[in-house]
């Protein structure tokens, strides 16, 4: 299909090619999300014998764990749209399993991340109601400083405000699972910060939590988005190239296929991406650098 | 039961510097070989260091 063919399409032919391309993309079971999900937690849990009793130097732990903890959100993403298995199917339990585990390490309940998630689709730059709206940033050091910001005690946004968006949307009772998420966490850190090992637990746990948190919201909420102005399907994300490729951006040079399709696997965005390209262009996506 | 957990939370930053940041600067100290001033011990002077930092963070709000 030319381009010339594509410029003469209504809205509805538009549409009704776009939902053709999706529907290859869609429905396809993300086996690398999932073995992603467990081998990524055991490595990071594994990091604590290994230091603890084999003595793998902290400095080789550490930048290990920054990883595996940046690492564990996606599958716990893939999850909460229900991309393993849908509610009623056979592998329902693999994608709530997924999803509850896999971002243990970012100290991050899955219920609140999927509602407070849900609500950043549905309402994505808005800027009272989308819950990541708080990222917004003129460049890219500002972003990093802004998340910064973001997770001191008393800020406004970031996961700040999760606890509202839950309460906006009658879903106060989870807020519970962030207080005993919380409760553990800092728990244990004190824990083995008063047993001896503080070091060990603020780079093995403390510190690269930060690190993730600076990334994650850097590349999936942040670049996307950028510069979190418009609203729309077709104007809320954009694609962008970044400096450290797909895999150094998790994926999410392709974000916007995401935003439309959001039950397309991470795995299959840049081949959607691609074959959707032409249909973005006509309707005015931001997809020029890519 | 609530108004524990609230105050709790509320207290956070000052519970997180006598919690961690106290113990976490003592281990430091300790593991540098560097001796705390005054005659005191790597914890105590710890002790000082993450309380008032902790408190700092209470009062403002932020750490940084």
């Amino acid at each position: 299909m030319s381009a010339r063919d594509i410029a003469a399409m209504s809205d509805t032919e538009l549409m009704r090619v776009e939902r053709e391309i999706a529907a290859k993309h869609l429905n396809k079971f993300p086996y690398f999300a999932v073995f992603w999900a467990f081998a990524n937690l055991a490595v990071w849990l594994a990091l604590w014998p290994l230091v603890f009793l084999s003595g793998l130097p902290l400095w080789v732990a550490f930048p290990i764990a920054a990883v595996t903890i940046t690492l564990c959100y996606l599958p716990s993403h893939e999850a909460q749209h229900d991309i393993i298995a849908r509610p009623g199917t056979r592998l329902r339990w693999l994608n709530q399993l997924v999803g509850h585990v896999s971002t243990i390490p970012l100290v991050l309940p899955y219920r609140i991340a999927k509602l407070t998630h849900l609500e950043h689709h549905k309402h994505t730059n808005h800027p009272e109601w989308d819950p990541d709206i708080s990222c917004a940033a003129p460049g890219p050091l500002s972003a990093i400083w802004q998340t910064v910001r973001e997770n001191q005690p008393r800020a406004k946004g970031g996961m700040n405000s999760y606890g509202a968006t839950l309460s906006r949307i009658g879903r106060p009772d989870v807020v519970l699972d962030g207080v005993v998420y919380n409760l553990v966490f800092y728990g244990i850190l004190f824990a083995l910060a008063w047993g001896g090992f503080a070091i060990e637990a603020a780079l093995l746990w403390w510190l690269p939590r930060h690190v993730a948190l600076i990334y994650i919201r850097f590349f999936l909420s942040w670049a996307p988005h950028h510069p979190g102005l418009s609203v729309g399907r077709y104007k809320d994300t954009r694609s962008f190239r970044s400096h450290l490729g797909n895999i150094g951006s998790m994926g999410m040079q392709y974000h916007i296929v995401h935003h439309l399709y959001p039950r397309i696997p991470l795995y299959r965005t840049p081949r959607a991406y691609w074959d959707l390209k032409p249909i973005l262009e006509a309707r005015g996506c931001h997809v020029s650098e890519l | 039961m609530l108004v524990v957990i609230k105050t709790v939370f509320h207290f956070g930053p000052l519970l997180f510097g006598i919690g961690f940041i106290a113990p976490l600067f003592a281990q430091i100290m300790d593991a540098m070989d560097w001796a705390a001033p005054f005659g005191l011990n790597s914890l105590v002077f710890g002790l000082i260091v993450g309380g008032a930092y902790g408190l700092v963070a209470q009062i403002r709000g932020r750490w940084i």
